[in-house]
């Protein structure tokens, strides 16, 4: 078990540093720089020198990304060009907001989705599963863009919900709700598929209460392949919580990272980067761990 | 392992819902009151001499005081820090009393700060972009303190626009951020993180609680110079909140909610009809505030030897602009992308430029026949009756056009222009791009046209005469000439320079006529529609005059009030 926690570790590590180091050089590549708004505003070349001098862009690319690097492997990730102040603060100072509204509605989500999903696969002609399958349908299709406006406009309209920047009741429902009706219809499909199972069948003939059936051992058997989805979930959540930041103001991460890419603050946008990177691989390593204590099999298999 | 997980989520479960209910929550509304600001950028430092940055303006605006400043509506100059002023016989030295107030720390204000000012501006190692404006032919203003309440200010030549240019320039506190000039790190200073006791301003309002990514707070200045007609002290309100929220329709429906009470960003045409539903509902109040003063036009590639021209010489003929020019029906764009909030214009000058805008210049009228013909004469007809044009070699004759990405007006003009242009069988390819994409295209000069524009400082056309001369960086067609390409602009060049080189406004707007004559006459740039501007405010916004320059209604914090609570 140890040997397989540190095989999954190194991976998550490995795949940090390259999605860091793509986010570096992709920024590079692409058109302008943090001095594009001082071109904008019809600065003087000298004065755009200064400033490029001043961030090291007129330094080759090579010797950019070796700095980067070197400062990377001693806890140093630069400084923003745009706020002046050292990316690692900056992360610090967004990263909470993003892990809170992350975990606020993965919890939300977990409390909706998986009880409504036992409900549905267990008893499909419930009008709780009747209801819950249209509605889960709409907001898996609905773009998140468009459920955030949407929930908006209610909460401005309504007033049932406070809309100022940095309140967490608006992020957390634009965030939670689709995530629910995903593990709605994960867990409907599992559960439709264990209470099928010949163990299941027998112990309902055993005389097993029905209810005891459904929400104790189809619930744990098919909470296996739910289970599965959740580093995937938590990867989501980050790319995700971009729009709904940027719709609900709420001050996180993918905010930040938004800054960093109109701004063409390199060290920034491989901060945030190399944040995503670091929820997504949190998130792929635990729902690892977490298979492999369910199921042997799993550790066994890798 | 489960007590564990558990823990974990009730620890979640009550810092959520601590934030569901607690977090974020502005302080009631008190006293003055306290009106609600969105703005999509957060400022990434509250120094506005380093940062070229609106979030940066409009905290510098609210906080700092300035010598003097530009009424909005009428363009007059009106007294601020400095209270009178005289100008020498030589038409450059201006001598300027100072009112005696004190910073918002209690230090007492003098000349000093003033000349500690313009020190900080034209320092080099401060690299401010807002330098340059401060120049007159790249020479810097000279600035002495006569004595505590007096400085002379002395031009480097006779300049136009005078005094008015100092309405850019906050006046900084000598004794918060001499020693970080002196030592090399003044551009740093006044970061977003700096504690408040860093700072001392002569505005209305001073900063106060700060969350990154959520908003600042500015609290009403005891210690602010201003009082009323009536002798009541200034501001009225008691503080402003600037929430920052990215999303453009987020912060038109919070408006329309009635929770936020302006929004600093430009009014979308078609945010119109339903702030029109809101006003009727009397949650907010739309005024027109005029035309806008900084129409996007769409410009050729002039640049010599430019590689879009290579076997393309048609490209850079002047036929091709009147042609296109002729062939845009521009009330159709007026009615169609702007739902009316618009005016056919013909150059960069709008009737929101007041004095110099010349409606009585001629200006082409919609004649798509007389665009074909022009188009025939240099060689494009349709030669092959497929209704394309073609170019003299039978190849379809195709013009692209660059223009921003993601905004729905520019792409839409051009969307409306390429229909209209098919109608006479010339092919417009149209391309959004990003920004600083498109800005990288036109620095490469790898471009056939592009639809853009940078904003006006200022009507006075002298400030923005990076556009009329050639060698300004706004030249868009052809910038930073050495000597200029034309014979035509180089008289564009010699006419700005009897505009800038004289304080007689009359000889000014007539020499600024024929500038527009022979821009018009060549037209290097085609231009089709501007905006009226329209601001928005909720309903409890008092004492407000809007313009149609940035900032449009916080120009003027100090006289702005509300009457009742924000809806929250």
């Amino acid at each position: 078990m140890i040997s397989f926690a540190l095989r999954r570790l190194a991976g998550g590590l490995v795949f940090v540093a390259l999605v860091a180091a793509s986010a570096f050089v992709l920024t590079h590549f692409a058109p302008g720089d943090a001095t594009s708004d001082l071109s904008a505003i019809g600065a003087s070349a000298d004065v755009i020198g200064a400033e490029r001098a001043r961030l090291g862009l007129d330094q080759p690319l090579p010797q950019q990304i070796l700095r980067w690097g070197r400062g990377v492997v001693s806890g140093n990730l630069g400084v923003s060009s745009q706020f002046r102040r050292p990316v690692g603060e900056l992360l610090i100072e967004r990263a909470g907001e993003t892990a809170l509204l992350a975990a606020a509605a993965l919890f939300v989500a977990t409390l909706v989705g998986i009880p409504l999903g036992v409900i549905s696969g267990a008893t499909p002609r419930h009008w709780v599963a009747r209801l819950t399958g249209p509605v889960s349908l709409v907001l898996l299709s609905c773009p998140p863009l468009v459920l955030s406006l949407v929930l908006l406009f209610l909460a401005a309209r309504t007033g049932w919900l406070p809309v100022e920047p940095g309140r967490l009741a608006l992020p957390l429902f634009a965030l939670a709700l689709p995530l629910a009706a995903s593990l709605e219809r994960l867990q409907a499909q599992a559960v439709r598929d264990v209470v099928a199972a010949p163990d299941l069948v027998a112990a309902a003939a055993r005389g097993v209460p029905r209810s005891r059936l459904i929400w104790v051992h189809a619930a744990r058997q098919s909470l296996r392949p739910v289970l599965g989805i959740y580093g995937i979930v938590i990867g989501s959540l980050f790319g995700g919580s971009l729009v709904v930041e940027m719709v609900t103001a709420w001050p996180g991460l993918g905010r930040l990272m938004y800054d960093a890419l109109r701004g063409r603050d390199i060290d920034l946008v491989a901060g945030c980067a190399l944040a995503g990177a670091v929820f997504l691989a949190i998130g792929n390593v635990s729902a690892d761990l977490l298979r492999a204590v369910v199921d042997p099999r799993a550790r066994e298999s890798q | 392992m489960r007590r564990f997980g558990l823990a974990i989520l009730a620890l979640v479960a009550v810092f959520g819902l601590y934030r569901f209910f607690r977090a974020g929550s502005p302080a009631p509304d008190a006293g003055g009151g306290r009106l609600v600001i969105t703005q999509r950028t957060e400022p990434s430092s509250f120094n506005r001499l380093a940062v070229p940055q609106f979030g940066a303006e409009l905290v510098s605006r609210l906080t700092n005081g300035y010598l003097i400043r530009v009424n909005r509506p009428t363009g007059a100059i009106e007294p601020a820090l400095a209270t009178e002023w005289t100008l020498a016989d030589d038409g450059m030295t201006y001598t300027m009393k100072l009112r005696a107030a004190e910073f918002s720390d209690g230090t007492p204000f003098t000349a000093a700060d003033v000349v500690f000012t313009f020190r900080a501006l034209y320092d080099p190692k401060v690299a401010s972009a807002i330098a340059s404006g401060m120049k007159v032919g790249d020479q810097p203003i000279v600035v002495r303190a006569l004595d505590e309440r007096t400085i002379l200010l002395k031009f480097p030549a006779i300049y136009g626009p005078g005094l008015s240019i100092l309405d850019a320039l906050p006046i900084l506190p000598k004794h918060k951020l001499e020693a970080a000039l002196d030592a090399g790190t003044f551009a740093a200073a006044w970061g977003v993180t700096a504690p408040l006791s860093d700072f001392a301003g002569l505005g209305p309002f001073v900063l106060g609680e700060r969350v990154a990514g959520q908003h600042v707070t500015l609290a009403k200045n005891p210690r602010y110079w201003g009082k009323d007609a009536a002798g009541r002290p200034l501001p009225y309100l008691d503080a402003i909140n600037i929430e920052y929220v990215p999303e453009q329709n987020a912060e038109m429906l919070r408006l329309e909610a009635g929770t936020t009470d302006l929004i600093t960003d430009q009014i979308r045409p078609e945010d119109v009809a339903s702030l029109e539903r809101a006003k009727a509902d009397g949650k907010v109040q739309l005024v027109d505030a005029g035309v806008s003063v900084d129409p996007v036009g769409l410009w050729f590639n002039l640049v010599p030897d430019a590689p879009a021209a290579k076997g393309r010489a048609w490209l850079q003929a002047e036929e091709l602009r009147h042609a296109i020019s002729l062939a845009v029906d521009r009330q159709k764009i007026v009615d169609t992308v702007f739902l009316g909030a618009a005016e056919p214009i013909y150059n960069p000058v709008t009737r929101g430029h007041a004095q110099w805008f010349a409606p009585d210049l001629p200006h082409p009228a919609h004649d798509p026949a007389r665009a074909k013909a022009l188009l025939e004469s240099i060689g494009l007809k349709d030669r092959n009756n497929d209704g394309v044009i073609d170019d003299a070699g039978g190849k379809t004759a195709h013009l692209s056009v660059i223009t921003r990405k993601g905004n729905t007006i520019l792409e839409r003009t051009m969307a409306n222009v390429q229909e209209q242009l098919r109608a006479i069988g010339l092919t417009l390819d149209v391309v959004a791009l990003e920004r600083d994409a498109l800005l990288a295209q036109f620095g490469k000069g790898e471009y056939d046209t592009i639809y853009y524009g940078a904003p006006f400082s200022s009507v006075d056309p002298t400030v923005n005469a990076d556009l009329w001369l050639s060698s300004g960086a706004f030249h868009f067609w052809n910038p930073q000439q050495t000597k200029p390409a034309t014979p035509w602009e180089k008289e564009i060049d010699d006419l700005m320079q009897q505009v800038a080189s004289t304080t007689d406004m009359t000889a000014r707007v007539q020499a600024f006529r024929k500038v527009q004559e022979v821009f018009n006459a060549h037209e290097p740039m085609v231009f089709f529609a501007a905006a009226k501007v329209t601001i928005a405010m909720s309903s409890r916004v008092t004492g407000a005059s809007p313009a149609t320059l940035q900032p449009q209604v916080l120009w003027k914090p100090e006289t702005l009030g509300v009457g009742g609570p924000i809806k929250r």
